[in-house]
């Protein structure tokens, strides 16, 4: 069984992607085409993408700790609540793979999607990717993006990140179940 | 009031206390949803504290509704 979290991207968010998606589908397949109209729907895209999967990690970073925060002496919880929820990165900033990091590493192990498994790399990669399209179709950016991140969005592409962060989030559930059942001694879901 | 048998989640705005804890007073900024241990709700209170004010998420069952709340 997976998280709470997991459960909510599955069932919940995975949903509401696939509005989106469905939308992206039928402003390409205007007659005549549009591509500007498609442009500005694919950004809008990227965009839901990144905060579902924001609304992700933050759901997941809230389930492990609530968890973990639970088996501690009552007089201790606020305070380990306190400790756990000041200056997390996932409340305002991106979901980016250094905010990631620096998140689930307070449960004192150093996260690694990239090692999760043969995809790892290209996953983190294609976050990476999402995150740069994410900040230029939110603050209408016009610089030329590096990196190798592509330099014109396209509905496979879109649809390819989307399948990453799918993996990337079964990944980090995954990833915190055999970390919290190694703290705690006992599975959290 | 406690929060034991609660049908639908506090609301945003309800002024509650937290058990155990040095806060007197917050209030219901945002619910989670049922992220906790078995399905427990999860809220995010806002803590007013000098400089600034002070976010955390709390269970429900670590809540106390205050009168006039």
């Amino acid at each position: 069984m997976p998280s709470a979290a997991l459960m909510h991207w599955q069932n919940d968010r995975t949903l509401r992607l696939d509005a989106v998606e469905a939308h992206c589908a039928a402003v390409g397949a205007l007659l005549p085409p549009d591509p500007t109209f498609l442009n500005e729907t694919l950004r809008g895209f990227v965009l839901h993408l990144s905060a579902h999967f924001q609304g992700f990690c933050r759901d997941l970073y809230t389930e492990c700790s609530q968890i973990w925060i639970a088996a501690l002496p009552v007089g201790l919880q606020a305070t380990a609540q306190a400790q756990f929820f000041a200056e997390l990165r996932l409340d305002k900033g991106n979901p980016s793979y250094d905010n990631i990091k620096r998140d689930f590493n307070r449960f004192g192990f150093l996260l690694d999607l990239q090692a999760a498994g043969a995809a790892g790399p290209q996953q983190v990669t294609d976050l990476g990717h999402l995150k740069a399209w994410r900040d230029r179709a939110a603050h209408q950016g016009t610089r030329p993006l590096g990196g190798g991140v592509p330099a014109v969005l396209t509905p496979p592409i879109v649809q390819g990140w989307r399948v990453s962060c799918g993996a990337l989030a079964a990944s980090l559930d995954d990833i915190m179940r055999t970390e919290l059942d190694r703290i705690m001694g006992v599975p959290p879901w | 009031m406690t929060t034991e048998n609660l049908i639908e989640p506090l609301r945003v705005g309800t002024v509650v206390k937290i058990l155990n804890s040095g806060y007197r007073r917050a209030k219901i900024a945002e619910y989670r949803g049922p992220l906790g241990p078995k399905g427990a709700r999860v809220y995010r209170v806002l803590i007013q504290k000098k400089p600034r004010c002070v976010y955390i998420e709390v269970r429900e069952d670590q809540l106390e509704v205050l009168a006039g709340g």
